[in-house]
């Protein structure tokens, strides 16, 4: 009976901690200002809470074929996640005229034609949602 | 027997093959006579258009009758300027002095089909007010249907999973509907959004529709095309998993086909248009889907036909819980698969590009 | 002395009401988050919670089959972020085009610049 209630405790630790790491990563998205920074707290989420939750759950199950699948879940997210955040921060990188990226590489390029008269109003021009 | 026919290009084989695979219209050689047909019964249609609004107008006013008659009379003349201008639709660019009656007529014709559908709409909500109370215990869906499922379910279809076996078995012909709307959607997608290739060649639009998408698209992200290398095949063959474990555990064609169309789309996503119609295209689109419903259709009426007529159909049942087992709804299952993966791919490569 | 049927019940209830109440918090964020973006965010981490509830679901009924649905949800939304996040960037450099700043364009895609050039050629 011990083992059972010693498993128990294992579990609900591990859950315990993924669901405190999803509360900081909501925390985060919600407080932080910018997209990429924002990014930066949900990528946590994506990660350590899955992993934590999914291996309380695994610890609950014992070992079977749905444990199997539970961490064939964390397996596609830690191999997913990576990559959609990856997508996520090149869009934002490459609309998001407000971070400068846009005039960094136009000046290395040496592109200066029209840079006097419309990196201003590039740089000032809110981009609001689509 | 091995002679070589020397008529081979004319011969019907080739034409129907050639038909099969969509490179000639059997309409095409009909075309410049249907052409001349329609020019000739034109004043034929205007003088039906003109009896159509004489009809609409009130019997007794006379002064409508005339004006229908001289609309008709102004049609018939409008009709022989056609006949000679020879195009192909020549009521598009008729002078717009005559054109009452047509318009008398198209007004007509919008109020009958406002009328006609209020109608429908009305019918069918009275219907509605016949049917027993939703919930009520004692209606008959409550009683003898489920339980007759849940009972002999397991004995007559051989499917561990009783909801395989309702919508594959005793209500295959509903599902055989569903993959038909599937089908009829994409078509209607396709014919609304394919762009057309009549200006220019077919190779120039190509490469501009491919040019557009590197351009405006970032698609050459090393990335994804790493990430999507190793995602692709798991995820297609669990799509696979789900399909073909559709009658022992929750799952089955629509969803096993929702998964594959996924792993398509990822595929089309990281390495672009070009190396996706490798795999994938309009005419192993056409084939796949025509081929599945077809043998989707055949088997299920063979099914039904033998189980309404208690013969013997010969479709082993298997041993229930075997991934061989439960006769005709394994097929059917990866029929069903086939057409909603085919149909996912095909929305998504029409929307986003207008075609195939 | 509480059972331990009781105790999983208890911890299982109380993670999954955590999580709908951290879904609709940022859901709050999908729908203020000033750019594209960061809805993408918050709605791929609505996917997660829903999928950790799914889950927490699956071990809480026994029900296996529920852990399927699982994947087949992190699949969708992996897909769902990578399709938007192409599509957004296609409208916005189509956009930027047509305001004629074509250096953005040339200067985001710098290893397409050859088939930039074809481009103009053809045009």
């Amino acid at each position: 009976m011990a083992w059972q209630w010693y498993r128990f405790g294992a579990a609900s630790l591990c859950l315990v901690t993924g669901i405190v790491f999803m509360i900081l990563a909501v925390f985060g998205v919600n407080r932080f200002h910018k997209a990429l920074n924002r990014m930066h707290a949900a990528a946590m989420g994506d990660t350590l809470g899955i992993l934590f939750v999914f291996l309380g759950l695994i610890l609950v199950r014992g070992i079977s074929f749905d444990s199997l699948k539970l961490f064939l879940v964390i397996l596609f997210f830690w191999m997913a996640s990576p990559v959609s955040g990856h997508m996520v921060s090149r869009l934002e990188a490459m609309t998001d005229e407000e971070l400068g990226e846009l005039l960094v590489i136009r000046r290395s390029r040496r592109i200066k034609a029209k840079e006097g008269e419309d990196s201003p109003e590039d740089r000032g021009e809110s981009q609001a949602e689509r | 027997m091995s002679r070589r026919k020397d008529n081979y290009e004319t011969s019907r084989w080739r034409q129907f093959m050639q038909w099969l695979a969509g490179e000639i219209d059997p309409l095409t050689a009909a075309k410049v006579g249907m052409i001349q047909e329609k020019a000739e019964t034109l004043p034929d249609e205007k003088m039906e258009r003109g009896k159509v609004s004489t009809l609409q107008a009130t019997p007794g006013n006379e002064s409508d009758e005339r004006e229908a008659h001289s609309a008709a009379a102004q049609a018939e003349k409008a009709a022989g300027q056609a006949k000679s201008a020879m195009a192909a639709e020549p009521w598009l660019n008729q002078p717009s002095g005559e054109s009452r009656g047509l318009r008398l007529y198209r007004r007509f014709y919008q109020v009958m089909s406002i009328l006609l559908c209020m109608g429908i709409i009305s019918v069918l909500l009275w219907t509605i007010a016949y049917l027993p109370i939703f919930g009520n215990a004692g209606n008959p869906d409550n009683n003898e249907v489920s339980a007759r499922y849940i009972e002999k379910g397991l004995d007559e279809t051989g499917a561990v999973n009783m909801v395989t076996g309702m919508i594959l078995d005793y209500r295959a012909f509903d599902t055989f509907g569903e993959s038909c709307v599937l089908f009829i959607a994409s078509c209607c997608v396709l014919v609304l959004l394919r762009i057309d290739n009549d200006g220019g060649s077919e190779s120039w639009k190509k490469r501009q529709t491919e040019a557009n998408d590197r351009i405006f698209e970032p698609k050459n992200d090393i990335i994804l095309q790493k990430c999507a290398c190793v995602l692709v095949p798991v995820i297609l063959v669990f799509g696979i998993y789900i399909i073909l474990n559709g009658h022992l555990s929750p799952g089955g064609g629509f969803s096993g086909g929702a998964v594959l169309g996924s792993g398509l789309i990822l595929y089309l996503n990281a390495f672009g248009f070009q190396k996706a119609e490798r795999i994938f295209n309009g005419k192993i689109y056409q084939r796949i889907t025509v081929s599945a419903l077809t043998f989707y259709c055949l088997a299920k009426s063979y099914s039904f036909f033998t189980g309404a007529n208690h013969l013997n159909s010969g479709i082993p049942l298997g041993t229930p819980g075997n991934i061989l087992s439960s006769g005709l709804i394994l097929p059917l299952n990866i029929c069903v698969g086939l057409v909603v993966a085919c149909t996912m791919y095909a929305f998504y490569t029409l929307f986003r590009k207008g075609g195939m | 002395m509480m059972g331990i049927q009781q105790a999983y019940q208890c911890l299982f209830l109380g993670a999954v009401l955590i999580l709908a109440l951290l879904i609709i918090i940022s859901m709050i964020r999908s729908v203020l988050g000033p750019r594209v973006a960061d809805r993408i965010i918050a709605v791929n981490m609505i996917g997660t919670m829903t999928i950790m509830i799914i889950a927490i679901l699956s071990v809480y009924f026994e029900e296996n089959y529920l852990v399927d649905i699982c994947l087949i949800y992190a699949m969708i939304s992996f897909l769902g972020v990578v399709v938007l996040c192409k599509v957004y960037t296609g409208v916005y450099l189509r956009d930027k085009n047509m305001e004629a700043n074509m250096e953005a364009v040339e200067d985001n895609l710098s290893q397409q610049k050859q088939e930039v050039h074809d481009y103009y050629e053809n045009e």
